[in-house]
């Protein structure tokens, strides 16, 4: 398998101004990430953890001021490599005191134009992104067909009409529409969910991206339309070679499509290694965090000796005041190993403790 | 089994479609039947589990039970009282023994209003003589009950995370001490790790106060592990009711088979050979019903053996299968 | 919004969460002072007058100081074509439409919240029913329907006034409705009504009390504002209060025909409290529906 990198983030932050808690959201707090060429990379984590906004970040589509503040991240094209938050910081300026920001300010105008310069190339040309909510996503008031067409129009050496048609034709019959020179002509709203997706899908391929962002494009959906969605996005993705980052909220998801997987929690990543050994169960080298979300997965191996289902206790803590130590500390069912302290007081660092897997817990690393 | 505490027999709820003056295509007003008569009863301290894709009619059924929608008809019989007959007055001392929790998590919190006050509102509607000290001990016991800080009691509900909305919603419906819960996919809203919370705590409160559960879910392996029994919803009917363990592990209707096998990733070969059909997943259009069984354009068993017209005969679409046997099939051919 | 207030020091935005009146926006904060005070004079003056504490009584003829200005005589803003206090007249005029202005508020509320909760409740016929009323009454002339009343009774403030308050109506019923629809999309509605409450709670302390106060209480400062309005347009015209009784409408009238003798103020002094009561009202309405529905930017 070719192991170059495609994609790397590094030490990425995202702040968002929350109106209602009048106070700075540290919603991606140091996320370093990298996705290798044609492997997929699954983010899992639960609401709030960030990891949509910080693939949002990275496609610089976050333009509520203060948005996105730090971070590098690469993209490696054919072309070379790009750097895709280039030039942003100088554009911000951040006051803090005690560790906590006081005011943010942005030149929005300068800021959208370096965004613009910097993504003008990479957006729909080399990354693509499908979403939650297909219909949403999607304009209503033209037929998919339509615009299948102009992404192709806009984004391939395609420059005749007819050739777009029958590109976009090839697409839909690509992720099995059936019967794609008529369906080419129905409006988002004459489909049902799991076509729209699947339409969503090919007009995000058209454009022959080399990286796809798919951002939980199976919730909402039912349980038979999901399972074919991940195994259409499973073959495509083996047939055309591309990169894949997969966000959800659903380990099960993740784990029947990735190869590489991150666990975030409360804006960080608290894992990210091989899927086979983020999955083991019996393993003693994973995140406390991973065994406690793989085991309140509701399945009948779970379940304790009085029929409940293993749980994690508490609540996700909030992204304004971050503990000082560990952030999985509140929660976390082994912290009682005699090093508490540490675990209290001590952020963990993000530490390799075998090849490709990195791990933020004092446990492991000692 | 002992005495059904509710008996639903042939419940139908159809809603009317009116053909609009640019619907030219369309063939005349039609008549969609979101539930199409179904038939179950459910025990003291017992729950069911009500799955089905989006659109199946589960949440309907759910509503109509609790007289929160009309249905068109059939009877729901509750402790040896037909429901169905009375008015909204007549029926509202039953309102204290049946309750519902709503898929929203605001659904039952005014944002401005105290979490005591919800409480306490909840506790008087059916006790009117309680004391001021006595109404103050409940709501403490209530908010105890489902593992709450007696500080959250001041909170307002815009205050709180999604698993204490989900929590306090919970003590709101148990405030009236109700016998039987319609619980709409409660955990949907929420995040793995709070569901399990809030699934192990449903799960207690069974067992302490005999409750009974109508469980509407799309999520299958939670409704495998919380209910006794499962019924699957397709289209308005129920396919296929058995014990639990039974339906999840031995399906005898293609469509529990498909449902069950798209959880398990090891066992996708009925899902594959349903694969061909692709384009009808989903596309059921109400207003054209298939004739004879509902199943039978997705159904993998009705193409392997041929298209036989049986499955197609309008006379005789295939029903649940009236026998003293607790797992039942609405299926010509059903798995074996 | 967050930008002003996230560069503010810590000590000062402290300082915000203890006082709730710093967080208005600052022109809705003007609005809201100017709006009350405009409110509290009038009802002050309503009482003065009702108790008939007038500097001058306002029907006795001064005939030898006829349309004095301002400061002349005692009279603080001198005197009419007849001699008669102005300023003791104005306040007066406040009774012409304070109590009828409320009647109309009254009937606008109560008959809109029926007409609101009916079509938003129970919907259904009832809806249509109500769509139809609603439609009916917008599309009639106002103005048409009030002189008919006139002309067919006699012209009398209040019957007008209730002709105001019904005709303001469908636009209460219609924002009750919208939001009635809004808690229904939500399930709000439907778990009250599985938790066994009484119809009659729902409506009254879930429905109009937590949810539909503040569109109340909006729909009555502006009510008060358009009652206002009518009455001065009315009596101006000669259809709502008569002479020698003081409105500031016919005040106007009266004095409209000395304009041409360069004596402009006996006429325009009511114009002028016209203009600014009903302004007063109408911010009032304006920085309360944005202080407690939310500013949209």
């Amino acid at each position: 398998m070719n192991t170059a990198e495609h994609l790397k983030i590094e030490d990425l932050h995202t702040y968002f101004y929350s109106n209602v808690k009048r106070a700075f959201i540290h919603s991606v707090n140091g996320v370093s990430l990298t996705v290798n060429k044609g492997e997929t990379l699954g983010i899992v984590g639960e609401s709030g953890s960030g990891k949509s906004i910080s693939m949002l970040s990275t496609m610089g589509l976050i333009n509520a001021a203060p948005g996105v503040l730090q971070g590098e991240v690469t993209l490696h094209t054919k072309q070379g490599s790009e750097s895709l938050l280039k030039g942003l910081d100088q554009f911000v300026k951040i006051d803090i005191q005690d560790k906590r920001i006081i005011s943010v300010k942005k030149d929005l105008n300068a800021w959208n134009k370096q965004v613009e310069n910097n993504m003008k190339h990479i957006r729909g040309k080399e990354i693509s992104m499908i979403f939650q909510n297909p219909k949403a996503a999607m304009n209503p008031y033209e037929t998919i067909g339509k615009q299948i067409v102009e992404m192709v129009l806009l984004h391939t050496e395609l420059r005749n009409k007819h050739e777009a048609k029958e590109k976009a034709v090839y697409w839909l019959e690509r992720v099995k529409i059936d019967s794609p020179q008529w369906r080419f002509d129905n409006h988002p709203f004459g489909l049902s969910g799991g076509m729209c997706q699947r339409a969503m899908v090919a007009m995000a391929l058209s454009s022959e991206p080399s990286l796809l962002i798919a951002d939980e494009p199976t919730t909402g959906l039912d349980a038979t339309i999901q399972s074919k969605i991940i195994d259409l996005l499973a073959e495509l993705q083996q047939e055309l070679g591309i990169t894949m980052v997969l966000i959800s909220h659903d380990i099960s998801v993740i784990s029947r499509l990735s190869d590489n997987i991150a666990v975030m929690y409360s804006g960080t990543v608290m894992e990210q290694g091989p899927a086979k050994a983020v999955l083991d169960v019996n393993s003693d080298k994973t995140h406390p965090y991973t065994q406690a979300l793989l085991s309140s997965v509701p399945e009948e191996h779970n379940l304790l000796a009085n029929g409940h289902l293993k749980s994690i206790d508490g609540e996700v803590p909030d992204t304004i005041d971050i503990p000082a130590g560990c952030r999985f500390y509140a929660r976390c069912k082994m912290k009682h190993s005699g090093i508490e302290k540490q675990c209290h007081h001590e952020n963990p660092p993000f530490q390799e403790i075998s090849p490709g897997h990195r791990v933020r817990c004092w446990l492991r690393i000692n | 089994m002992a005495f059904p505490l509710l008996k639903v027999s042939n419940l139908k709820k159809h809603y009317s479609h009116k053909k609009g003056i640019l619907q030219a295509n369309k063939q005349s007003d039609s008549i969609i039947p979101a539930v199409d008569d179904i038939s179950f009863d459910l025990g003291v301290n017992e729950t069911l589990g009500l799955v089905g894709e989006s659109g199946c009619g589960k949440t309907t059924t759910g509503k109509s039970i609790l007289k929160l929608t009309s249905s068109s008809s059939g009877s729901i019989v509750y402790k040896n009282t037909d429901i169905t007959l009375l008015n909204e007055k007549d029926f509202r001392p039953y309102r204290k023994d049946m309750q519902m929790i709503f898929q929203d998590l605001d659904a039952a919190l005014n944002p401005k209003v105290r979490i005591r006050d919800v409480l306490r509102e909840a506790i008087t509607v059916h006790h009117k003589n309680m004391s001021a000290g006595e109404i103050k001990d409940k709501t403490e016991h209530l908010i105890s009950l489902v593992n709450l800080k007696k500080s959250k009691l001041d909170n307002r509900s815009s205050e709180l995370s999604g698993g204490e909305k989900r929590r306090v919603g919970i003590a709101r419906v148990l405030a009236v001490e109700p016998k039987f819960i319609v619980a709409d996919e409660p955990t949907s809203a929420l995040d793995v790790s709070i569901q399990a919370q809030v699934v192990n705590l449903m799960r207690d409160l069974q067992n302490e106060f005999k409750l009974s559960y109508l469980f509407i879910s799309h999520d299958l392996q939670l409704v495998e592990i919380l209910s006794h029994r499962v019924a699957v919803m397709y289209l308005g009917r129920i396919v296929e009711m058995g014990p639990s363990m039974e339906v999840a592990n031995r399906p005898l209707h293609p469509y529990t088979a498909i449902l069950w096998s798209s959880l398990h990733d090891g066992n996708q070969k009925e899902a594959q050979t349903a694969g061909s059909q692709e384009a009808n997943w989903g596309v059921f259009d109400f207003e054209r019903p298939s004739t004879g069984c509902r199943f039978a354009p997705r159904c993998p068993v009705y193409l392997k053996k041929g298209k036989p017209s049986a499955c197609t005969d309008p006379e005789n679409e295939p029903l649940l299968n009236n026998t003293t046997q607790e797992h039942q099939v609405a299926c010509h051919f059903p798995l074996g | 919004m967050y930008t002003e207030f996230s560069q503010l020091p810590i000590e000062k935005r402290q300082d915000i969460e203890k006082h709730w009146w710093k967080k208005i926006h600052r022109m809705d904060l003007l609005y809201l002072c100017y709006g009350i005070t405009i409110v509290s004079l009038v009802v002050i003056s309503y009482f003065l007058g009702a108790f008939n504490l007038l500097p001058f009584d306002p029907e006795e003829m001064d005939l030898d100081n006829m349309m004095v200005g301002i400061g002349a005589e005692g009279h603080i803003l001198g005197t009419d074509f007849m001699g008669r206090d102005l300023l003791s007249r104005m306040i007066l005029g406040i009774q012409a439409y304070f109590l009828p202005g409320l009647l109309a508020i009254v009937i606008a509320l109560s008959f809109g919240s029926f007409l609101g909760v009916l079509s938003g409740f129970y919907g259904g016929r009832i809806d249509t029913g109500v769509t139809y009323f609603n439609n009916l009454v917008d599309s009639f002339p106002r103005l048409v329907l009030i002189l008919l009343v006139v002309a067919a009774f006699k012209p009398d403030i209040y019957y007008i006034m209730i002709i105001v308050g019904l005709t303001n109506a469908p636009v209460v019923a219609a924002l009750i409705k919208n939001k009635i629809q809004f808690l229904k999309q939500k399930n709000f509605i439907e778990s009250s009504i599985a938790m066994g409450l009484p119809t009659h709670l729902i409506i009254f302390k879930h429905i109009l009390w937590y949810n539909c106060r503040s569109i109340l209480i909006i729909q009555a400062t502006l009510g008060m504002g358009e009652a206002i309005l009518m009455e001065t347009s009315l009596s101006y015209l000669g259809f709502g209060v008569q002479e020698p009784t003081p409105s500031w409408g016919n005040m106007v009238q009266a004095g409209s025909n000395y304009l041409m003798q360069g004596n402009f103020w006996p006429s325009t002094a009511p114009a002028l409290a016209i203009m600014f009561t009903i302004l007063g009202f109408y911010l009032l309405g304006d920085a309360l529906n944005h202080i407690l529905e939310g500013r949209k930017s």
